[in-house]
């Protein structure tokens, strides 16, 4: 593996391309990001009684969450302290214990070995139970229902680690009654690099009219003028990167723009409207501005959404070569039933597993990952330069913001601090604001 | 159900099985219809559907015999859960030319098989139980194989057999291709 410093460059402008490759660097990503990061694990909505369990991973490792009869939340891998077999083999489900089917250990929900079939004939009860509880996950925390979970445990506190993300994710996030996502996910492969779903959906817009030239053209809407990538009225959005890596891209007043239908479009965007004021009051109309607008977004490393589309995701690494894609549908808890189904259809329809521009997407990230085969191919940079001299601080708003929507302000981000992390800088470093200079300040 | 060892007793009750001539026609609409969808003739098979279609691909969770609600449980979540417009959508933007990926195109070629079918309860429509094998290849060497089943409702209208509703139960937890950007 190279050092990371001749892995990113110029700020985070260019990334060698063993990077989206070599099983070396995915292992250091496994021990410096994932071992480290805060990760999705689930919504507190999916996990409402006590017993209530999703099994999910935080990168390779397998871990269970589960509701505990107090009420909190904790995590545990998935795994068997006996001889290692996996603990829960479902997806979800209630229960008061977890027994594992090679030798019958069982724990309980907060993760104590409780049972040990011939404790007494086989171990002369000379085995300290307390010493087998399953291994538990070093913090889980919620942010507004939202559950992460790291095996850090210096790692800073996740509303520290949301950074400056949770300025801008509170407008949306801070609603009447709170958000939900409706579950089970969707799950489906994708033979490419974990990084490259998150970068294009935390910070490229540019492709957007591009790839997805048709669905925008058959869904028409506000977001019909970007199709074919022929001229963009720069002042549509901005990209914004934040502290720990999180970063988004934001079309002004967009929310419901790819919503496929006038009719859909329309009933969200009454929903919005009639909740937008109550925002502003809380929020100031600086901030609450992002309620109604339209966000693409990563939360560093794996967790991506589009809010107004509403698609949640989370990119399971599998390998340097392959992720797992597991797909939720974003509502406000307090939408009438119809909205939210009409909310979960156009996601499906959207960015499910068989949407109509999810399609669009994986050809790109699969083929970005798998011409790296080429052992030529790979000693090259992948460039990531648009609008460097145009993004800076802003005098009202948190984090590194681009003068346009078509900037790779937020690919620059996500590298600087996948770079501080991979190098095992201490988390000051890694949470110090991005070091992009200020060169111009837009007026917003 | 019926004892479907037994040939139709002519019966049209609700869960009889359908006359030789009905399974007759249910079979040649399947056989065409996978025809269509292999060839691309995308209208036309919207030809196939009624306007009130529903067409669905749950997810399904994996869960212990157990539980309340395991493996084939209704979880109120889908991959299609499309009316006529969105079907028609879906259609309507290949007509684009724009699909990138679908240039060079993707071949798909059905197997539908096991085909069954018993009267509804509602008079001229049938319920129709199908399993299919589908392959997909694309570019080079970029190959898939997708099995499953389907629940379907055709309605008899003077144009011929229509699909009213349509579940495909796939097998595949983890959906193992990076799209279904297929009709199934
Ligand atoms: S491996 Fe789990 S009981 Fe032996
Ligand atoms: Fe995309």
């Amino acid at each position: 593996m190279k050092p990371v410093d001749e892995l990113v460059l110029e700020d985070g402008a260019y990334q060698h391309r063993t990077m989206f490759w070599n099983e070396d660097i995915y292992e250091a990503e496994l021990e410096h990001i994932f071992s480290r990061a805060w990760l999705f694990l689930t919504h507190e909505s999916l996990i409402p009684e006590a017993g209530d369990y999703n099994t999910t991973r935080m990168g390779e490792d397998k871990v269970i969450v589960i509701r505990q009869q107090d009420g909190s939340i904790r995590a545990f891998i998935n795994s068997c302290r006996h001889r290692g077999n996996t603990v829960c083999h479902a997806d979800a489900g209630n229960t008061r214990q977890f027994t594992c089917s090679y030798h019958g250990w069982s724990y309980g929900s907060n993760g104590e070995l409780i049972g040990v079939p011939l404790e007494q004939d086989a171990y002369f009860n000379q085995i300290d139970k307390s010493k087998f509880g399953l291994q538990e996950i070093a913090q889980v925390a919620s942010y507004k229902g939202m559950v992460f979970g790291t095996f850090d445990a210096s790692a800073p506190d996740l509303e520290t680690y949301l950074g400056d993300m949770r300025w801008y994710m509170d407008s949306f996030l801070d609603v009447p009654g709170g958000i939900e996502l409706i579950g089970p996910p969707m799950k489906s492969i994708l033979n490419c690099n974990w990084k490259t779903p998150a970068e294009n959906f935390g910070g490229d817009d540019y492709h957007f009219g591009w790839t997805h030239a048709a669905g925008v053209a058959v869904m028409g809407g506000p977001l019909e003028m970007l199709a074919g990538n022929t001229g963009v009225p720069n002042e549509v959005g901005f990209q914004v990167g934040s502290s720990y890596g999180h970063i988004f891209g934001f079309i002004e007043g967009g929310a419901a723009a790819l919503q496929p239908f006038p009719e859909w479009r329309e009933m969200y965007d009454n929903w919005l409207n009639s909740r937008l004021p109550g925002q502003e009051e809380k929020f100031g109309p600086l901030q609450a501005r992002f309620y109604k607008g339209h966000w693409n977004a990563n939360i560093f490393p794996n967790c991506s959404f589009l809010y107004g589309t509403n698609t949640f995701k989370v990119w399971q690494p599998r390998g340097p070569r392959a992720i797992e894609v597991y797909t939720w549908t974003l509502v406000e808890k307090e939408m009438p039933a119809e909205l939210k189904q009409m909310m979960h259809r156009s996601n499906a329809a959207t960015f499910g597993t068989a949407g109509m521009l999810e399609s669009d997407d994986g050809e790109n990230f699969e083929e970005c990952t798998q011409t790296n085969r080429g052992f030529n191919t790979r000693q090259g940079y992948c460039h990531a330069g648009m609008g460097q001299q145009n993004e800076g601080p802003h005098p009202d708003m948190p984090g590194v913001i681009s003068d346009n929507l078509m900037a790779e302000t937020g690919l620059r981000n996500f590298y600087r601090t996948w770079a501080r992390m991979v190098n095992g800088d201490d988390w000051t470093q890694i949470g110090a604001p991005a070091t992009a200079p200020l060169k111009k300040l837009r007026a917003v | 159900m019926a004892d479907q060892t037994q040939p139709s007793t002519g019966s049209t009750q609700a869960g009889q099985p359908v006359d030789q001539q009905t399974h007759f026609e249910i079979e040649r609409f399947m056989v065409r219809e996978a025809r269509l969808l292999d060839q691309d003739r995308l209208h036309e098979w919207l030809e196939l559907l009624a306007p009130d279609i529903r067409y669905q691909l749950p997810v399904q969770e994996v869960r212990y015999r157990k539980d309340t609600q395991p493996i084939g449980s209704a979880t109120g979540t889908y991959i299609f859960d499309d009316d006529y417009k969105l079907l028609e959508m879906r259609v309507n933007r290949m007509d684009t030319n724009l699909v990138w990926f679908e240039d060079p195109k993707t071949s798909s070629r059905r197997l539908i098989t096991n085909i069954d079918a018993e009267w509804s309860e509602q008079a001229g429509e049938i319920d129709a139980y199908s399993t299919f094998l589908t392959y997909r290849n694309r570019r080079q060497s970029d190959e898939t194989w997708l099995v499953g089943a389907r629940e379907d409702r055709l309605r008899k209208t003077d144009q011929g057999w229509r699909l009213v509703n349509r579940v495909i139960l796939l097998d595949q937890r983890v959906v193992q291709d990076k799209n279904l950007h297929l009709f199934l």
